[in-house]
């Protein structure tokens, strides 16, 4: 039953150890490495458990961002009510939408989805309140009393979120809800038949989602202190899509092994291509993750995880 | 301010050609495989990047202009033959998420080959612009019209008057069926693939002296060749041109009055809308439901 609050424990505490020896470098990509995984458990949930697709979940990662920089900016609160307001906006957004994307289904859904992260997307630009396509500078860091946090305490801060989420996410899939979200992706008209509420249920899943988008956001902002439009856009959203996919879209610990190895290997993507090809510039790794994604889903269309699985059983 | 809208009129209708034509590419594809195609905008950068690049080497136009479509035919029967075909068991999600790969790989590979700098084609044919009624249209935009004229044309004349269009509507309305008359299937989706890319990347092409061409050009324009094909209602080829003119009307117009930054959402808004309101398209007709 906690099982995933455990695996979230001892992440947390391994993390905890490795910032003390990690150069702040590596400690950054340990920060971001937590908050993708906790928007891809979120997608997870909607995608793999629920059945939906989403390629616009950049878009809540940007509210949660953008609502904390602009709270912490513009008004002086603390990043930590920023993180909640984060939450809470993103997850407005998503209900709201909710409305109209989730009388769609597959190729529409994606299509209409994409096409909110985008108009979103162009709101964040086009908004001058908001720093338009120059985004927020200087955004103020969390703080505990006296003490502003440093990179090493974003990574715990983001592995400990991670853990509550993974704990929660675990709870979910193993209750009543998480059972009828898989019978929804079965199929809804059965699910229905069977008198789960699919509407509402998957309406409830994409909020959720959301959150989990959004309170990374949050935490990314401050913890890069520096925001623009260009970072939200369709590419992460297809970023997120490729970490749900590799670690297994219906999984949970495949979220944060997903996350792991997109970060890993756009880092590694981007030191060794240039040596190459020293024309490489831009964001050439898209090249790589779309030939990944396609093979993944090729050879491997339920991610590593399943792949694990299988050996554990054999 | 008329002669203003007028004149964003104009500019609608020659964008909304290329976009009709990024549409008809999605629907032969969604027509024959069922399959919506997001990487169909890189055809046209396909089409476009290499258009400008053979000619600013000192090809002449008309000559890099085929090779360019040659291209982006290639890269359409090369993404089928890759990437379709070997995940045909796949259901409706995985497919989405193989043509969003197609996409990104596309827009990489464009960035590698061209870099991020914008190249530009010279007109097909020089001349001082064309007026219509006080409305002022580039020569180019002759040659993207005739383009559509072109390729609508000769769709609907393989689909209506020949026997290989026959089987393709044989093979779109009833797969199982046409499959038992020895109707190809799998050659038909493979064709839809090469003759999308080609149309994708004609389309590029000629508008490539208009709005110049980039690396990342092929989202902008896919979306937009997408939300027409859906203003169409998906299925329909003279809805994907009407589709298309509306759209690249609407967005100019609205851009022009307001601001050209939210052109973008405009189109989207209106996808939106039309997804809720009438999922159907503008020319199809309700489905009644059971």
């Amino acid at each position: 039953m906690f099982v995933y609050g455990r695996i979230g424990l001892v992440l947390l505490a391994l993390v905890a150890a490795l910032v003390w020896f990690l150069p702040s470098y590596y400690t950054g990509l340990l920060t971001q490495i937590g908050l993708y995984a906790l928007v891809t458990i979120g997608l997870n949930l909607f995608m793999g458990y629920a059945g939906q697709v989403s390629l616009g979940q950049a878009a809540f990662f940007g509210i949660g961002a953008y609502t904390s920089a602009a709270l912490a900016v513009k008004l002086g609160l603390t990043p930590w009510a920023g993180m909640v307001a984060g939450a809470i906006l993103a997850a407005v957004a998503a209900y709201v939408l909710s409305f109209v994307a989730l009388r769609l289904r597959e190729n529409l859904l994606a299509l209409a989805t994409l096409a909110l992260g985008i108009v979103i997307n162009v709101v964040f630009n086009q908004w001058e309140f908001i720093g338009g396509s120059s985004g927020f500078k200087d955004i103020p860091g969390f703080a505990l009393g006296s003490y502003t946090f440093d990179q090493r305490a974003y990574a715990i801060l983001a592995w400990a979120l991670l853990a509550v989420g993974l704990w929660f996410a675990g709870n979910v899939v193993r209750s009543g809800f998480g059972r009828a979200l898989i019978a929804i992706s079965a199929g809804e008209l059965g699910a229905q038949a069977l008198g789960v509420s699919a509407e509402r249920l998957k309406r409830q899943t994409f909020v959720l989602s959301a959150v989990y988008a959004g309170v990374a956001g949050a935490v990314y902002a401050s913890q890069a202190s520096y925001i623009d439009p260009s970072g939200f856009d369709f590419l992460l959203s297809v970023n997120f899509v490729l970490m749900s996919v590799i670690g297994g879209i219906r999984s949970l610990s495949g979220a944060v092994i997903g996350a792991a190895v997109v970060v890993a290997l756009r880092q590694l993507l981007q030191t060794t291509v240039p040596l190459v090809l020293p024309s490489a510039r831009g964001d050439f790794q898209s090249f790589f993750f779309g030939i990944i994604l396609i093979a993944m889903l090729i050879y491997l269309p339920r991610g590593i995880t399943s792949r694990m699985s299988e050996a554990r059983r054999a | 301010m008329i002669e203003s809208i007028w004149q964003y009129i104009l500019a609608g209708v020659v964008v909304g050609a290329i976009y009709a034509l990024i549409a008809a590419g999605f629907v032969l594809i969604y027509q024959v495989t069922g399959l919506i195609n997001f990487a169909q905008g890189e055809f046209a950068m396909i089409g476009a990047m290499t258009a400008a690049s053979l000619a600013t080497a000192g090809m002449p136009v008309f000559e890099a202009a085929a090779i360019a479509v040659a291209a982006a035919a290639l890269t359409g029967a090369l993404c089928y033959v890759l990437a379709i075909r070997p995940a045909r068991a796949a259901t409706g999600v995985t497919l989405i998420f193989i043509t969003l790969g197609l996409d990104v790989a596309l827009r990489g590979l464009g960035l590698f080959v061209w870099g991020t700098n914008p190249l530009s084609l010279d007109p097909f044919t020089g001349g001082s612009a064309i007026t219509v009624f006080g409305g002022k249209l580039p020569p180019q935009a002759m040659w993207v019209l005739l383009t559509d004229v072109a390729v609508f044309g000769a769709l609907y004349l393989f689909f209506r008057h020949t026997y290989a269009g026959t089987a393709v509507r044989a093979a779109v309305a009833n797969p199982p069926i046409a499959s038992t008359f020895g109707i190809p299937l799998r050659t038909f989706a493979f064709w839809s693939f090469v003759v999308a890319a080609a149309i994708g990347g004609l389309g590029g092409v000629v508008i490539a002296p208009i709005t110049s061409a980039t690396y990342d050009m092929g989202l902008t324009f896919g979306l937009a060749g997408f939300v027409a094909a859906v203003l169409g209602g998906l299925e329909s080829l003279p809805g994907a041109l009407l589709g298309g003119f509306v759209l690249g009307i609407v967005t100019k117009v609205a851009g022009g009055l307001f601001s050209t930054g939210w052109e973008e959402a405009v189109g989207f808004v209106i996808l939106v809308l039309v997804l809720v309101l009438r999922p159907q398209g503008l020319l199809g007709r309700a489905v009644r439901r059971a």
